[in-house]
């Protein structure tokens, strides 16, 4: 049998044409994926059982015992942090935030080591954004800062940009300029029509600088700008006016180097001051399938995309202080639960170090580095391929994900509401 | 359940403030109730459930100004309790909010002002989570590129056919048009200034687009008119392009017994003036052109002072507000349908053309002679947050209320306005309509609006005496009273007991599904096949709202065969 | 004047949220009606004598004449002094985040370190830190167009970065280096900054930013003239020009 159709549960791409091939109830082959999203889709190293760790070893359990295990851990916290929901499906994330309101947590997702930034720099400025086809169909400029796709995004640029046709794009490509602004020549860069090597950390004085340039004040502008002659700048200025359909694509280059949200909160402005000249939009290239999806339910929800601390009983946000890495840095959380996310990984070692002194609930199909540092570990089912639920692509457009075969693990949604549901009973024995 | 005692405003039954019994079983009402349940209305207010028939309470652009905006966010912060979820926001609330908010204003339907079709998953994903209230979705199609070909092409059964698809992928209402042509122009920038103007690259107009889908509208016999947001909205000296647009639609007639248009907002369309210096009301011109004209209705989009989120699928008039206020902006192309934008701003009671916008709003109600023509909205959250219903109320129903007003205003609100000589006060029976009555006939929703047999059992009980309270004089009172309902009723459940939320129900999600001949289907679904291999930037089997996103739905059956 | 003095019954590992400990709210009560102001440690609800001990004088009176001392480690516990018109607050050590969080009269004297959002959106008052300062001091709230709009803060020693964001008038001072971006979308405040910077002044639409150490002047910046203050020769620079601004920027030496 072949599933059409179907959603990668990789990147924030979401490509939605996948084919996979499925003989007696498992996946044998995958088209039209990138490797990244093949190889998650065809599957790797799963964890097969629930564990509690018991005297410093995880040792296999039922699921009743360790859902018990994380309701008890949950309830008895005072400042618990529900932290991850990034490859996950929204349905999960609904959960997630009702759990953390029941126990008086702090919510909060992957975008705090990612494009958090960005989410804060929108709060300062708002986003001119577009739904990717809108740049596939009619982007003649495509400006990559800080994001290099053909690593981290693959089919990005044949979908949805640079190489994308359309209905004003018919060349793709060749019809298309890319400027890309890194700290290095990336893969990215090599395929630019205008490639500006940048200082790592002067992203913002660049920004500056352009939009000087771009507003017509560029005599003020020195001959060179953090390393950067200015010549490059105005040439590059010169091809974001002469566009008729411009886009600036931000990765993490912008986001995680000094200046963080007030480098993408002057991206937004130069994006802002464009419109006065030609058209231009600008987006975050998101990188876990579902990490936008997210901050969706939490706005909706709560009224504010991640951060969100519900200990008091009414929403706070306040990232700088009640995001992920603010709680384990500080060491103010004394549990965490992690759905579908890898702190031990993503996280700088200072924070990480907050896990290793609480204890840690993790759900998620898969053994990571965040593992070794759990306490509860409940395996469940791969969302996109073995639960279906939605999920919201890196402009914000919401698709539903499909179950391609079915799974002897609960899904991620299921898991949740089982310890929701341990975590009443708790209150109303209370 | 037995509603004993209270004085009744039942318009559309022609019930004129009447002490009579409401009976209501199985979330209907009925002649008699066998249950034992009662309430005890005696000296108060009992009118049909409020209907909000235009609000921006769902979807992209209404999280996106969420996201966009912390500070509003932190507003109206309320903490979760036993029953509720926690509540954040003013102008851009949480979903939980919205649906406790309206309750508690005694409102028990509203309906999503504008949704593009392929972000629909979106808006009911949202409407799911807004408790309590009956809701729906008017579905976008003014700037759609099936549309605009159709319309191009002067192929009206496609155009419906397609219009019935849309409505079934986005799970919609009704048929939006906001600035025709000019979301699509803005896909480079550009706008179009009048309806007349040519959509760069689709060789329509958007008159042709106005009356194309119009008649597939009436073609399809749909419960609801087409749904109007004006080119050159936000403009001055735009009033002609008002009326323009109403003359050139003159000789469409209905399919059904309501209004063959309805222009939305129109407050933000009545303006007169070469620019912003010489701003002006031409509120009575669009009045007296209404007046004249039974065919058509509005909603008033009145002004409220403070803070607002404007959000609109008119991209060009958002980036215009943003770079004029140098507020934040947030702009949103959606491919091959709409664009939307999202500016936040503040209106000010001494800024001259806010307070001429403010009396605009007033003087559209009050000199449209007939309110059945009028529905009460503050385009809620553009001209300000819906919670601000009782103010508007008590504003039509005391002169003297205006009067006190208009002192704390700027000066040009009195002179460049008709307002001040506006003797006309409402009655209960006018606001009835205006906030009940009317917007259920509007819409085409039969069982709401109304407290006849068989309606829903949805109430607003207010504890006012319409026979011992005197609005003109005592207009605090109207507005305390109508801020917190006494009872709502919803489906024959309370909801709301002395201003507090006392139950919260899931309520329902209407929507459209229009059947058309199955060789015009077969057309649209070529079409449509052709755009997603080459322009859609997702599969075509990917793209209509699942059933899974609407959980009680209502569908409402319309259609040509 | 009358004294209330606040220790921590123990060392808290969990932030206390207490904006209770603020003249305005304690000046009118006995001690014992103080103990049963409410605070919250994480998600647990209790009363101020459940975490901290109480003393002092014990007679009602005046948010005027109360001085709340603070003795022991309130680093952990925020919203020191929140929303406060008048008095005065002591803490002999650290504080922790937000405090005089909205603050529009009164004195908060900090003889340890201060954390971050120290004097958010205050609007009158002063507030003076023997110490470092966290990131955000006199900044607004995320969203906000406006952080503080008045009142003055004093820092002895650094400050951290996004110092006085979205300042709307008032006056900060920093007698050790700041961080990056101090000043940054500033509308009319002042801010003197006795050591270094990073990239003062971006976005400013008014006010003056006066660095006497070294700072990174952004390109966006025009050189005016060469000025001397406090016996001291600096740059004048007019900006932020990138958004029309007319602030003025003061820098001693320019970092390359």
């Amino acid at each position: 049998m072949i599933a059409e159709d179907v959603l990668c549960p990789f990147c924030g791409c979401l490509c939605d044409d996948i084919k996979v091939e499925v003989e007696e109830g498992k996946i044998v082959g995958v088209k039209r994926a990138c490797r990244l999203g093949s190889s998650k889709i065809l599957g790797h190293e799963r964890t097969t059982a629930p564990m509690i760790r018991v005297d410093g070893e995880l040792l296999e359990t039922t699921y009743e015992e360790a859902y018990d295990q994380a309701a008890q851990i949950l309830k008895e916290a005072k400042r618990p942090l529900l932290y991850g929901w990034c490859s996950t499906v929204c349905e999960t994330a609904k959960l997630g935030i009702l759990l953390a309101e029941e126990v008086g947590g702090v919510v909060d997702s992957t975008a705090t080591v990612c494009h958090g930034p960005s989410i804060i720099g929108i709060e300062e400025k708002g986003m001119a954004g577009a739904t990717l086809g809108q740049i596939k169909n009619r982007a003649d400029l495509i400006v990559f800062w800080g994001a290099n796709p053909a690593e981290a995004h693959p089919r990005h640029t044949v979908r949805y940009s640079s190489n994308a046709r359309g209905m004003f794009t018919p060349d793709g490509r060749g019809g298309r300029k890319v400027i890309v602004v890194d700290v290095r020549e990336t893969r990215t860069a090599k395929n630019a029509d205008k490639f500006i090597l940048i200082k790592p950390g002067t992203d913002y004085e660049v920004l500056s600088a352009l939009r000087m340039i771009v507003q017509g004040k560029g005599e003020i502008v020195p001959e060179t700008v953090a390393g950067v002659a200015k010549s490059d700048l105005e040439e590059a200025a010169a091809m974001m006016l002469a566009a008729k359909f411009g886009v600036v694509l931000i990765g993490l280059g912008l986001t995680h180097s000094r200046g963080r949200y007030k480098n993408v909160d002057n991206a937004l402005s130069l994006v802002a001051d464009l419109n006065g000249f030609t058209k231009f939009v600008v987006m975050a290239m998101r990188g876990h399938y579902n990490v936008a999806g997210f901050g969706q339910v939490c706005a909706w929800s709560t009224g504010f995309p991640m951060a969100v601390d519900l200990s008091r009983g009414a929403p706070y946000f306040n990232p700088g202080e009640t995001a992920a890495c603010d709680l384990l840095a500080k060491r103010e959380a004394d549990a965490m639960m992690v759905v579908a996310a890898d702190p031990a990984s993503n996280f700088p070692r200072a924070t990480v170090g907050g896990m290793v002194e609480i204890p840690v609930i993790q759900i998620d199909p898969f053994p990571n580095p965040t593992t070794l540092l759990a306490d509860v570990v409940i395996p469940t089912a791969v969302c996109g391929i073995e639960a279906e639920g939605t999920a919201y692509r890196m402009d914000g457009l919401s698709l539903r994900m499909k179950k391609v075969v079915d799974s002897p693990y609960p899904t991620d949604e299921e898991a949740v509401r089982e310890i929701l549901d341990r975590v009443r009973r708790l209150s109303d024995d209370n | 359940m037995i509603i004993e005692g209270g004085i009744v405003y039942d318009p559309r039954n022609g019930i004129l403030g009447e002490e009579m019994e409401i009976s209501i079983e199985d979330g209907r009402v009925v002649e008699e109730s066998r249950d034992g349940d009662k309430i005890d209305a005696r000296g108060m207010l009992v009118m049909p459930g409020g209907l909000d028939a235009h609000a921006h309470i769902a979807g992209a652009k209404v999280n996106t100004g969420r996201i966009m905006r912390p500070e509003d966010g932190r507003r109206g912060t309320e903490a979760r309790t036993k029953l509720l979820r926690p509540q954040t926001g003013y102008t851009v609330p949480n979903c939980y909010a919205i649906g406790y908010r309206y309750a508690r204003l005694g409102y028990t339907t509203a309906f999503e002002a504008a949704t593009p079709i392929l972000e629909a998953r979106n808006t009911h994903e949202e409407l799911e989570e807004i408790p309590i209230v009956d809701k729906g979705a008017l579905t976008l199609f003014g700037n759609n590129w099936e549309v605009l070909e159709c319309v191009r092409d002067g192929d009206l059964g496609k155009l419906a056919a397609f219009v019935a698809w849309g409505l079934r992928a986005s799970r919609g209402y009704g048929v939006k048009v906001v600035n025709p042509g000019g979301g699509e122009a803005w896909g480079f920038g550009g706008n179009v200034k009048g309806i007349d103007d040519p959509v760069p690259n689709f060789d329509v107009t958007p008159r042709q687009i106005i009356r194309g889908l119009m008649r597939a509208n009436e073609a399809l016999g749909l419960p609801h008119s087409v749904h109007l947001h004006t080119n050159n909205l936000g403009k001055p000296g735009n009033y002609e392009t008002t009326l323009e647009t109403l003359r050139a639609v003159e000789d469409i007639a209905a399919s059904r017994d309501r209004q063959v248009l309805h222009v939305t907002h129109m407050q933000f369309s009545a303006y007169g003036g070469t620019g912003w210096r010489d701003f002006e009301s031409k509120a009575p011109e669009i009045a007296d052109y209404f007046n004249r004209h039974q065919q058509f209705t509005m909603d008033m989009g009145q002004l409220i002072f403070g803070s607002a989120t404007t959000m609109t699928a008119d991209a060009p008039l958002e980036y215009g507000n943003a770079r004029l206020l140098k507020a934040k902006w947030s702009n949103h192309d959606i491919e091959l349908e709409e664009s939307s934008g999202v500016v936040p701003l503040v209106y000010g009671r001494k800024m001259p053309i806010n307070a001429i916008q403010w009396a605009i709003g007033l003087e559209l109600a009050l000199l449209t002679e007939d309110p059945w023509q009028m529905i009460m909205t503050t385009d809620h959250p553009n001209g300000g947050p819906f919670v601000n219903y009782p103010e508007v109320v008590a504003l039509l129903m005391s002169r003297p209320k205006r009067e006190e007003e208009l002192k704390t205003l700027h000066e040009l609100a009195s002179k460049r306005s008709s307002l001040p000589s506006i003797e006309r006060e409402m009655g209960w029976n006018d606001i009835a309509i205006v906030t009940r009555a009317g917007p259920a006939k509007i819409l085409g929703l039969e069982e709401k609006g109304h407290l006849g047999m068989g309606a829903d059992g949805d109430v607003s009980i207010y504890d006012i005496d319409p026979e011992k309270v005197d609005p003109s004089k005592d207009h605090e009172k109207v507005k305390a009273a109508l801020s917190r309902a006494k009872y709502t009723i919803k489906g024959g459940e309370v909801v709301v007991r002395n201003g507090e939320l006392v139950a919260v129900p899931q309520g329902r999600t209407y929507w459209v599904e229009a059947s058309v001949p199955e060789d015009e289907a077969a057309k649209v679904r070529a079409d449509l096949v052709d755009k997603f291999a080459k322009y859609y930037s997702i599969q075509i089997s990917n793209y209509m709202v699942q059933d899974a996103y609407v959980t009680s739905p209502r569908i409402v059956r319309a259609g040509v065969i | 004047m009358r004294e209330i003095r606040i220790e921590p019954r123990r060392k808290f590992l969990v932030p206390v949220e207490a904006e209770g400990i603020s003249p305005d709210v304690l000046a009118p009560l006995t001690l014992e009606e103080i103990g049963r102001i409410e605070v919250w440690e994480g998600n647990r609800r209790s009363v101020l004598s459940d975490l901290f001990a109480l003393s002092g004088d014990d007679v009602p009176g005046e948010a005027a004449d109360a001085r709340i001392l603070l003795s022991g480690d309130f680093s952990r516990v925020k919203r020191i002094g929140e929303k406060m018109t008048s008095g005065m607050i002591e803490a002999g050590g650290d504080v922790g985040m937000h405090a005089g969080n909205g603050m529009a009269g009164g004195e908060i004297e900090i003889a340890g370190r201060a954390g971050d959002w120290l004097g958010r959106e205050m609007r009158g008052g002063k507030i003076n830190v023997s110490g470092d300062a966290g990131d955000y001091v006199g900044a607004g709230y995320r969203g906000e167009s406006c952080g503080m709009r008045g009142g003055e803060i004093r820092i002895e020693g650094s400050a951290g970065d996004y110092l006085g964001e979205h300042l709307c008038g008032g006056k900060i001072t920093v007698l050790g280096d700041a961080g990056d971006f101090p000043g940054i979308a500033n509308r009319g405040g002042v801010i003197v900054i006795g050591g270094n910077a990073h990239l003062p002044g971006a976005e400013m639409a008014s006010g003056a930013i006066t660095v006497f150490g070294r700072a990174r002047v952004l390109p966006s910046y025009q050189y005016q003239e060469t000025v001397e203050i406090d016996g001291q020769s600096l740059k004048k620079f007019l900006g932020d020009l990138v958004d029309g601004g007319k602030g003025e920027l003061y820098v001693a030496s320019m970092e390359a």
